[in-house]
């Protein structure tokens, strides 16, 4: 790099020296040529300078104009800060005052706005969860921002509160007509046409709906009261216009009717009876099981004698006292004693037949009210026991225990009720038959016996 | 008709706050005194007519002191005893049931109560009494209804065994 450097500066000055000894021998009278020349633009330089200088020094003076004239501008700008400063401090004074004098002025008028705002705060809750403002929607909204409001309200304002207390108050006393939206239970909203009583209930056609104030929704309830309760509500709501029909209405707009539905339902209490129960159960069944074989059967007895009764003449083998009758009729020439015998042996031979299962169904019904019994004590068990670990601070957790032990109870004496009845149906259409054959049978032949020798 | 609406109502109203075990009392007992009803007018009414033919076909016999005779009458008593007492057993059940039924709704009831606490804990009494009416109630039913039934269906059983000897004793053996 260096070597490259130096070869270019020693051909530059060969160059230059080449070209200065060419114009030394071409003319030399040049020469004082240019230094007139050279004098000449010294003098056009010197002016040029002087030309500058003299613009220097000009605008050197304007410079200082314009600072002078921004010195005085600041000087300005200062006193009339100065003066503004005095201003505010002015104005804030009388603001205060006016806001002293607007005090004065409001007097009674903030304690309105007061009674204003808690009117609203009270009201919203109130309408927010009303069944009117299922028709009604978004009316909350308004008494919401009067009652955050910081101002004083406007003339509209409070009558906009008036208007949705006296909206609240004549809607409640009317029965009305809407179409609504409904949630049902599975989730699908439907529009469907409710009936309106006043605040207290929303009537739709399966019965009654409850309104969720924070959705805003209209919802069937889960588990609607009595079937007559519902069936006078739909009567109610499918009334002509004018026609005066019974409804049952809840006063608290809802709450009672959603309380009714945390209420267990059969299945649920069912259950709650456990091992105990499940016993009583089948016990139950296995009774009634029972009582329906020994019904037909005894129906049939019953109806094979009383067939026999009319036709003494052929004993038929098919039924007891046919057979009764046929040891009789084998027996015709024996005596009197020897027949007797001979007819206690053949009735001893067909009591079992008509009393079988009758006490097994008694013992059933005994039985049923004493597993109840048990498993009430078992319930009771239960319940001490969870006394021991908890106290007795929390009685939801005991109850849970002693509606097991009730129960059970209930199921026995569920058992037991239809079993007695069906145990003295029974004993009573086995009587029957008893009887004729027990009592009757040896009268009947006897009379038969006459006619036949008659 | 108006008055009787208002008994309907009153007796509606009973009903609610006995529970649905008053039904079953309220037919039980209805049931127990159609019953007892029948009964009294075949004793009184039907039977005198029954006994005096029995005793004339009696009388008419010309037989009246052998075997055949003492078993024809047996049976005629013992049949005159069956359409006597006939339906007595179903009576006394349905009077010995009652008491039953009003337990059940005591129980019924209490289970109501308990359900409340379960739910409501003890804060509210006047929830539970709710329920507690509904235990009270069908038990005091089912009591009355039992000992309208107690006293008529001994007088009855007393009537059915004094007509039966009745009978027996107005077929001598001559």
């Amino acid at each position: 790099m260096k070597k490259v450097f130096k070869g270019l500066v020693v051909a530059a000055v060969v160059t230059m020296s080449a070209g200065v000894c060419l114009t030394a021998a071409a003319d030399t009278a040049k020469l004082d040529q240019l230094l007139e020349q050279v004098k000449k633009s010294r003098t056009a330089e010197g002016k040029m300078n002087q030309q500058r200088e003299q613009e220097f020094l000009s605008d050197r003076a304007d410079k200082q104009a314009l600072l002078n004239r921004a010195k005085a501008e600041f000087a300005a700008e200062e006193s009339r800060g100065k003066s503004l400063t005095q201003q505010f401090a002015d104005n804030e004074g009388k603001l205060a005052a006016k806001e002293a004098e607007l005090i004065a002025a409001q007097g009674t008028l903030g304690e309105m706005f007061g009674i204003v705002r808690g009117a609203a705060t009270e009201t919203i809750g109130g309408i927010a969860t009303s069944n009117i403002s299922a028709q009604y929607k978004g009316r909350e909204e308004l008494l919401r921002k009067l009652a955050e409001a910081k101002e004083i309200p406007e003339i509209k304002e409070l009558e906009e509160l008036w208007i949705a207390l006296q909206t609240e108050m004549t809607e409640s006393a009317k029965v009305s007509k809407f179409e609504g939206n409904v949630v049902g239970l599975d989730g699908n909203a439907a529009t469907a046409s409710v009936t309106r009583v006043g605040a207290f209930n929303l009537i739709s056609d399966g019965g009654y709906l409850v309104f969720n104030a924070d959705t805003q929704e209209m919802q069937p309830l889960v588990k609607q009261p009595e079937s007559y309760i519902v069936a006078d509500a739909e009567a109610f709501k499918n009334a002509a216009a004018g026609e005066v029909k019974p409804v049952y209405i809840d006063p608290t707009g809802g709450n009672l009717l959603r309380l009714k539905t945390q209420e267990a339902t059969l299945t649920e209490q069912f259950h709650q009876g456990g091992t105990p129960g499940y016993v009583i159960t089948v016990l139950l069944f296995i009774g009634l099981l029972i009582g329906a074989i020994r019904f037909v059967s005894l129906s049939a007895a019953s109806a094979g004698v009383k067939a026999q009764l009319k036709n003494l003449g052929n004993p038929s083998e098919k039924n007891a006292l046919g057979r009764i009758l046929k040891v009789y009729h084998d027996n015709k020439a024996v005596d009197v004693e020897t027949l007797e015998l001979k007819l206690d042996e053949a009735i001893m031979r067909e009591t079992p037949d008509i009393e079988k299962g009758i006490g097994i169904i008694k013992l059933i019904a005994a039985v049923g009210p004493l597993l109840g019994l048990l498993g009430t004590v078992i319930g009771m068990i239960g319940a001490f026991q969870v006394i021991t670990l908890h106290g007795t601070g929390d009685p939801k957790i005991m109850a849970g225990q002693i509606s097991m032990a009730l129960v059970t109870t209930v199921q026995g004496l569920l058992c037991a009720l239809p079993l007695l009845f069906i145990h003295s149906m029974l004993q009573s259409k086995s009587n029957s038959v008893l009887h004729v054959l027990d009592e009757q049978s040896a009268g009947i032949i006897a009379a038969h016996a006459e006619k036949e020798k008659a | 008709m108006h008055s009787l609406i208002e008994l309907w109502e009153s007796v509606r109203d009973f009903i609610a706050t006995g529970g649905d075990v008053l039904y079953i009392v309220a037919i039980v007992l209805f049931i127990m005194w159609v019953l007892i009803i029948e009964r009294f007018w075949f004793i009184n009414r039907e039977f005198p007519v029954m006994r005096d033919r029995i005793i004339a076909d009696w009388n008419a016999r010309a037989d009246t002191t052998s075997w055949y005779a003492h078993k024809i009458r047996d049976a005629w008593v013992s049949e005159a005893s069956t359409k006597l007492s006939e339906r007595i057993g179903v009576i006394k059940t349905l009077v010995a049931i009652c008491p039953m039924v009003g337990l059940l709704g005591t129980v019924t009831g209490m289970i109501a109560v308990f359900e409340i606490m379960a739910v409501q804990g003890t804060g509210n009494p006047r929830l539970m009494a709710a329920g507690i009416s509904m235990a009270t109630i069908p038990t005091m039913a089912g009591m009355v209804a039992c000992l309208s039934g107690v006293f008529v269906t001994s007088k009855l059983e007393g009537k059915v065994k004094s007509a039966v000897h009745g009978l027996a004793d107005s077929m001598p053996h001559h």
